[in-house]
């Protein structure tokens, strides 16, 4: 874990953090954690109705995941920005179809420091930041600021 | 589409006491694991969030956006309120802004306002957005967090 402004260098790349793959079980879990209850995201009815395939993850549990692939890295108390953009909808895996459906909802994150700066007597860094699943679809592209001592 | 005329309109203050439980689950959804022996112990071991610099057991970095389903009757009551399709709704972009910290035990009040909403597009590909700022403060009155949400509906 990186602790200090002098360890980060412009252009390094964060650690990669791989997902498990998305089950609908995690969408529920999130669900109940974040109060979100969308039925976007766990009702098949629903998602018929709205003339979609499937229930999706929400924005935030990918979000979420990238909080914790960050803070893999840089420690939460270091953060003082974070961003991101919704890129595209994320496909849970079927269990009936494991081998066809699990790189659709398996999220990889990246990314680059892009910036080293001094603002309010604090060493900052950016960091660039994507989401992709396994296929190479993008589902979210952001950035983070920290300040390290 | 969202009701234009709710454009600057602030939502009542909301308080509410960040539990301890509540952080573990969450931490839990999005490390996708099981129980809390899995995850990283600032989150549920006072001593191991000590020991790692924090004054108490902290919050997951999105953790905050939790504050906007807690209150206003949840999504679906806020989505009333601003007169959002919640067929046609997704998110667009979340930002957050993080002056401090926030712990287990800490009484926070959530304020919430629409600071803006546009449509862009144009004839039948058009997508209605609005944007809500909220602003966590703790029990010492110091603001700790202001996120933006930006909310689409396609």
């Amino acid at each position: 874990m990186i602790v200090d402004y002098n360890d980060i260098e412009i252009g390094d790349e964060m650690p990669p953090y791989i997902s498990a793959p998305i089950t609908r079980t995690h969408l529920v879990r999130y669900a109940g954690a974040s109060g979100d209850f969308n039925p976007l995201h766990h009702d098949q009815t629903f998602v018929k109705m709205i003339g979609m395939k499937n229930v999706i993850a929400h924005g935030m549990l990918i979000m979420g995941i990238v909080g914790e692939a960050i803070t893999f890295w840089i420690e939460n108390k270091y953060l003082r920005k974070f961003n991101a953009r919704f890129m595209s909808m994320t496909e849970p895996v079927d269990w009936d179809n494991v081998e066809n459906t699990k790189d659709r909802a398996t999220i990889i994150v990246s990314g680059k420091v892009v910036k080293k700066f001094e603002e309010n007597g604090e060493k900052k860094f950016e960091c660039e930041i994507i989401a992709e699943d396994a296929l190479g679809s993008k589902k979210l592209s952001g950035f983070f600021i920290a300040a390290l001592p | 589409m969202a009701d234009r005329s709710k454009m600057g309109m602030e939502f009542p203050a909301y308080t509410f006491t960040v539990e301890k439980d509540k952080i573990i689950e969450f931490a839990i959804a999005v490390s996708q694991k099981e129980s809390k022996e899995q995850i990283n112990s600032i989150y549920y071991d006072e001593d191991a969030a000590k020991k790692a610099g924090y004054q108490g057991i902290p919050i997951p970095p999105t953790f905050p956006t939790c504050s906007f389903f807690w209150t206003g009757g949840g999504l679906m009551g806020t989505v009333k309120t601003l007169g959002i399709d919640l067929s046609r709704l997704l998110d667009r972009e979340e930002e957050y802004e993080y002056f401090g910290s926030i712990y287990a035990g800490d009484v926070i009040t959530r304020k919430m306002k629409v600071i803006d909403m546009f449509t862009k597009g144009k004839g039948k590909r058009t997508i209605d957005v609005t944007i809500l700022e909220s602003e966590l403060i703790n029990q010492r009155g110091e603001l700790i967090i202001k996120y933006r949400s930006t909310l689409m509906e396609i």
